[in-house]
């Protein structure tokens, strides 16, 4: 049987949308048809869906660091992950700790946030290599926070020590500190 | 797109899948094992692919494959499908008829499973290599903190546009343009690990 070559490949990005629900439903129809006869446009998509099937499995074992949102984190917990949050104000400071049987942890960071033009993160990790500036991370005015999931294989890592983080406020090309959070880390007894 | 006027592709694979289909239906009372194995294996990824993005669920997905391709034999030898020629039409109808009885709650499963499950021969969807992912972790983390946040808010739990946009702050437009470029840097690095 001979292989055929698709002549006419649907674009990645259109089979995304496809896969994520982006398209209206006459779209929807015609992808879904080409799909059904089409082995190469098959397999396109085949290998993105296993891609986002990867960050998803990395995310289940908090192996990525992201800033993400408070829905975010409720579909965590939803998709039964344990989670372990520290809330923090404004220039506020939290021990904090991670157990073993702790999937995701949870930085809630708040901050005055309406009106900010662009807003960067500035973290200070204790092994003193100097800070890492995150520029224009997203996030939503209205939450009153930002939200961020770290790597939780670093921070099981750690010896008893302090991170900052700085959140800063980029409006015009001035910048002002709307907020500085330290977390003050113990690893988890017997660990 | 439309497909049997002018999609040519699309025209070239269905005719593959049409001759093994008339080759099933030509065999009665007789069964062409080959043909069936063959035909399963071409159709399997294609309704897998239907089922996981109709129902999200692995297992379903792999439910829906079975009982599609059962009901596709089933047809086939007994004479049922007028044209063998429009298999790929009957299969995405039946995909589509079964994905709504699925989400009806309805199980037409057990009395397939009863009469014809012996039958379908094994067809494994799965044809992608292992995603390498520590690969992977590594190439997220080079993508700019946007970007990063978007493909894992947009994947996690497989959502449309219009909705991480809400909660980012980003118009649905802004969100697709992200989701794109990310997406394309994210493979682009993962593949450069395989060359």
């Amino acid at each position: 049987m001979s292989r055929a070559i698709c002549a006419a490949p649907v674009p990645l990005p259109v089979l995304v949308d496809y896969w994520l629900g982006d398209l209206d439903a006459a779209r929807e129809d015609e992808v879904e048809r080409h799909l059904f006869g089409c082995g190469d446009c098959c397999a396109t998509l085949e290998r993105f869906v296993d891609l986002a099937g990867g960050v998803r499995a990395l995310v289940r074992k908090g192996a990525i660091a992201a800033v993400v949102t408070p829905r975010f984190v409720q579909t965590l917990a939803r998709t039964g992950l344990r989670l372990r949050e520290y809330r923090v104000p404004p220039h506020g400071s939290v021990h904090c700790t991670v157990a073993p049987d702790d999937d995701v942890l949870v930085s809630r960071l708040q901050a005055p946030l309406a009106g900010v033009q662009r807003l960067d993160l500035v973290a200070r990790e204790p092994e003193g290599t100097g800070p890492l500036r995150l520029r224009d991370i997203p996030y939503s005015a209205a939450a009153g926070e930002v939200v961020i999931v770290p790597r939780i294989d670093r921070i099981r890592a750690l010896h008893e020590s302090t991170s900052t983080l700085q959140l800063i406020a980029v409006d015009d090309g001035h910048e002002r500190v709307i907020g500085e959070y330290r977390f003050v880390h113990t690893p988890w007894p017997g660990s | 797109m439309q497909r049997r006027r002018n999609d040519p592709a699309a025209d070239t694979a269905e005719q593959d899948d049409a001759v093994l289909a008339r080759r099933i239906a030509a065999a009665r009372p007789g069964i062409d094992r080959d043909a069936e194995a063959a035909l399963c294996r071409r159709l399997a990824r294609r309704v897998r692919l239907y089922g996981l993005r109709h129902l999200r669920d692995a297992h379903a997905a792999a439910d829906l494959v079975q009982q599609v391709l059962m009901m596709t034999l089933e047809r086939l030898r007994g004479g049922a499908i007028r044209d063998p020629g429009e298999i790929v039409s009957f299969v995405l109808g039946t995909s589509r008829q079964l994905v709504i009885d699925l989400r009806r709650g309805q199980a037409r499963r057990d009395r397939l499973l009863q009469t014809y499950a012996d039958d379908v021969p094994a067809a494994d969807p799965s044809s992608a290599p292992a995603l390498d992912h520590a690969r992977l972790r590594d190439c997220l983390e080079r993508l700019a903190e946007r970007d990063r946040s978007v493909l894992v808010l947009s994947f996690y739990d497989e959502r449309p546009a219009r909705s991480v946009g809400t909660e980012l702050g980003l118009s649905e437009a802004n969100v697709r343009v992200i989701r794109h470029r990310a997406l394309q840097r994210l493979r682009d690095c993962v593949e450069a690990s395989t060359r």
